[in-house]
């Protein structure tokens, strides 16, 4: 053993991650005993609302699909609208998770543990909800295998030049090592709860998904390994998803799109948008399930903090996008920032501009971080606000640009916030499934890291 | 005491024993050390003194290789097998490569380091290991700590790993007999699931292979090939009678095409050549000529056919002194209206391009029969 030569003082040490005794049998207890019961009426209630709205959305969709896409508001100039924004709104919220499980991680933040798994299921949610929306977009989605490069008939290939088809690797890369890596923290876990299950099927069930995990020295070795380098892998990834996104916009010529800025700036909204998610649903997941002492008031609050540090960097990008305007001296450029402030759509950039930058600055108090009123005030502000910002840069850049003979307001539809509901229901719906049949808080992980899980406590062995 | 042992574990409570019982178990030498924990404990591998995991190695080659993959695939599809010009860009534009070269080898890294950790290395899924039916199992994914000491069947000195593991302090013994089935699975059941995956996929592919077929040719989807529109040969629902396009107005003239003015060759001999003979009418001619009369006429106007000889036709002779006597209307009047089995070409050919033919239809007569004085 090498001696113990750093160590940092007490003092300077990461606080306690959970309140109260916490024994790495109480855990399992406390956590795993979800799925092996029956839940609750409120449980009901909730998924039968999520599934109804699941289906509305569904019928419009169908609907959609039927009518071609002239059931939207979509017009010309104006021909990515809500479909795009969904798409952009959702693989943004997704961000959250990938940050939290991979890039917490690496910088072995200790408070990651009891969040990360609830907020890795948010990312595999978050981005089915969003690839709906490209793939409704295309308006023949039975059609959508044309986007992947396959040998055809046709003797044709794919553009490998075109940021959309950047995208399509992006993204489903993204959900492929999103799931990877969420399952791999599940096995253990669901090794757990095969050896507790009393019910036949599913136990069955559980001894497929676990594959025979036995938590042997010699697996742990290459578990831990593998964990370490899809955490390094996915960090590189949760950055290159949504500067892949940006580039759908900033590759092109529209004025109020054309800007170098926009990689960095999709990233900070992404991982806004998304903690500001991961805040509302860990709230209620935290009071529902009773997991006050492992998601304590500190892992919310420093969340919260983490929304505020974004929402300054979302400020930042706001300011940027005038300055660039103005230091241009373009003209289109600075009539499209007029449009954000001032335009027939200035109520949407003003939205955008108060939920995003003015509420957010409430966090700044202690008492708005550690309070569940102002948190999900804040929360909520945050995630319609991401909603508009996507609005602005979509449809003020598109509704006016060059040519003003081509100029024409945009409104959406019936049909177009009926599918945006619908890709909520479709969320929720996941998450509540997800909560009830899986275990929500990384069990191993949290047992790890307890007082006394390793030997010789204090020394950290890397 | 059975003797197809293949194991025998004990348990501890806590890490700090499991670690301190390691050396001293291993030093007995009984056989195949293993610990068993409910979550990875550091230090544990130099312990039991295992060799680092190879998995930072598989992925680095595999993600080079998915890096190499994509950008070759990308190279060959836009640069060799369909270049195509996008953007002014040259086929090869390797920059453009770079983000789905990014993707593709985050992409085969991940894939290596998930299923070659759980595949290769740690040969999961397996549902027999003797652990899984052992009585600790249910502490060791809780939160006991497990060693057992492993050895191939009969190979193992079950009293002698007893008494090792006691005397380092491990409680709950028990052999672990040489199983290979699981509670849950037995090999029958195992072959039914997959034979079952096998035939959901079969009938998914089936099901597939006709929607994609079908879906073209249902409505809604088969819109775009139903829409309203003229098919060649059809009678169109446009219009009562049937016809796709309306009947021009009576008297329509269209451009380039004004009527000739006479109605028979004779009356054609009056008409005179507008065009001036110069060398820029002659060239015209020339290509006029070239694209529509040298086929059946020949080159020179000698009525030697590139083309026609095989159909029995006998085009005219340009040069002969029929033709040479021939006023400019009236050749004029057959390039436009036709003779004999001559077509017409008064459609094809504007006026200019008509006026043009005949001079250079004159300059090939001449040429074939030229004059000594035509060379002063």
């Amino acid at each position: 053993m090498k001696p113990e030569t750093l160590t940092l003082p007490a003092d300077l040490r990461e606080p306690a991650i959970f309140e109260g005794v916490v024994t790495p049998g109480g855990i399992d207890d406390q956590v795993l005993v979800y799925p092996e019961t029956k839940p609750p009426l409120k449980w009901f209630v909730a998924i039968t609302f999520t599934i109804l709205l699941m289906l509305m959305g569904f019928g419009f969709i169908g609907y959609t699909v039927m009518k071609g896409i002239g059931a939207w508001g979509n017009n010309n100039p104006v021909f990515w609208a809500f479909d795009i924004i969904n798409f952009v709104f959702w693989v943004g919220i997704g961000h959250a998770g990938t940050l939290i499980s991979a890039i917490l991680f690496i910088f072995r933040k200790k408070w990651r543990n009891a969040i990360a798994r609830f907020a890795e299921a948010m990312t595999i949610f978050a981005v089915m909800c969003a690839g709906i929306f490209p793939l409704i977009h295309v308006g023949r989605p039975w059609l959508a295998f044309w986007l992947f490069p396959y040998p055809n008939q046709r003797a044709l290939w794919s553009n490998f030049k075109s940021p959309l088809l950047w995208d399509v690797f992006a993204v489903s890369t993204y959900f492929s090592v999103s799931a990877m890596f969420w399952f791999l923290g599940l096995v253990p876990d669901i090794a757990s709860m095969r050896d507790r299950e009393k019910n036949k099927w599913k136990k069955l069930a559980y001894t497929i998904l676990s594959l025979g995990w036995r938590g042997a020295a010699r697996h742990w070795q290459h578990y831990e390994k593998a964990y370490l380098l899809l955490a390094g892998l996915a960090t590189g990834l949760v950055l290159s998803v949504h500067s892949v996104v940006s580039f759908d916009f900033a590759t092109s010529q529209v004025p109020g799109w054309h800007m170098t800025i926009f990689p960095p700036y999709f990233v900070a909204g992404a991982i806004f948008a998304g903690f500001s998610m991961v805040v509302i649903v860990m709230i209620v997941v935290r009071e529902t399930m009773n997991l006050q002492n492992l998601v304590t008031v500190r892992h919310l609050e420093v969340m919260n903090k983490v929304i505020l540090g974004m929402s300054c960097l979302m400020g930042y990008a706001y300011c940027m996008e005038g300055f660039t305007a103005w230091y241009s001296q373009n003209n289109y450029l600075i009539h499209t920032f007029k449009n954000i402030i001032g335009g027939y759509y200035g109520w949407a950039g003003w939205t955008t501009i108060t939920c995003n930058i003015l509420i957010p600055q409430l966090l700044w108090f202690r008492k708005c971080r550690t309070s569940y009123f102002w948190m999900i005030l804040v929360a909520t502000a945050v995630t319609i606000g991401m909603w508009f910002e996507r609005f602005v840069i979509i449809v003020i850049s598109l509704h006016q640009d060059y040519l003003p003979s081509s100029w024409e307001i945009y409104k959406p539809t019936i049909v177009d916030f009926g599918i945006l509901l619908g890709s909520f229901g479709l969320f929720f719906t996941l998450v509540l499934l997800f909560a009830r049949t899986l275990p929500v808080v990384a069990t191993t992980e949290v047992k790890a890291i307890l007082p006394g899980a390793q030997p010789h406590h204090g020394a950290h062995h890397e | 005491m059975s003797d197809r042992a293949y194991a025998v574990l004990g348990l501890f409570d806590t890490p700090d024993a499991l670690m301190a019982a390691i050396p001293k178990v291993r030093d007995r030498a009984l056989g195949k050390v293993e610990a068993y924990t409910p979550y990875p404990i550091h230090g544990i591998e130099k312990a039991l003194g295992l060799r680092e995991s190879p998995l930072g190695g598989m992925v680095m080659v595999m993600g080079v290789l998915g890096a190499a993959t994509a950008m070759f695939f990308q190279y060959w599809m836009s640069a060799v097998d369909y270049p195509i010009v996008h953007g002014g860009k040259v086929p090869f534009s390797w920059q453009a490569f770079v983000p789905i070269m990014f993707e593709v080898t985050v992409l085969f890294a991940t894939f290596t380091a998930g299923l070659g950790m759980l595949l290769l290395l740690n040969k999961l899924p397996f549902f027999g290991h003797p652990v899984l039916n052992a009585k600790a199992i249910t502490g060791i994914t809780r939160d006991r700590f497990a060693l057992a000491i492993e050895a191939p069947e009969g190979t193992l000195d079950i009293a002698a790993a007893f008494q090792a593991l006691e005397a380092a302090g491990a409680v709950d013994l028990e052999v672990l007999p040489a199983t290979e089935t699981s509670p849950q699975f037995t090999s029958r059941g195992v072959m039914g699931f997959l034979t079952a995956v096998v035939g959901a996929c079969g009938v998914a592919a089936f099901l597939t292979y006709w929607a994609i077929k079908l879906f073209h040719v249902l409505p809604p989807m088969a819109d775009m090939q139903k829409q309203p529109r003229l098919n060649a040969q059809a009678a169109s629902r446009f219009f009562k009678d049937g016809t796709g396009m309306r009947t021009p107005v009576k008297g329509t003239v269209s451009r380039g095409h004004l009527g000739l003015g006479v109605a028979t060759q004779d009356e054609a001999a009056g008409l005179p050549n507008p065009l001036p003979r110069t060398e820029a009418t002659l060239l015209k001619g020339k290509q006029t000529y070239t694209n529509h009369c040298a086929v059946c006429h020949g080159a020179s106007g000698n009525g030697t056919p590139t083309l026609t000889a095989a159909y029995g036709a006998k085009p005219a002779n340009l040069l002969a002194r029929q033709f040479k006597d021939y006023k400019d209307g009236q050749i004029y009047f057959v390039v436009a209206k036709g003779k004999n089995s001559m077509p017409a070409y008064g459609a094809d050919l504007d006026e200019q391009q008509r006026w043009a033919v005949v001079h250079y239809v004159r300059a090939l007569q001449r040429a074939q029969d030229a004059k000594d004085s035509d060379l002063k």
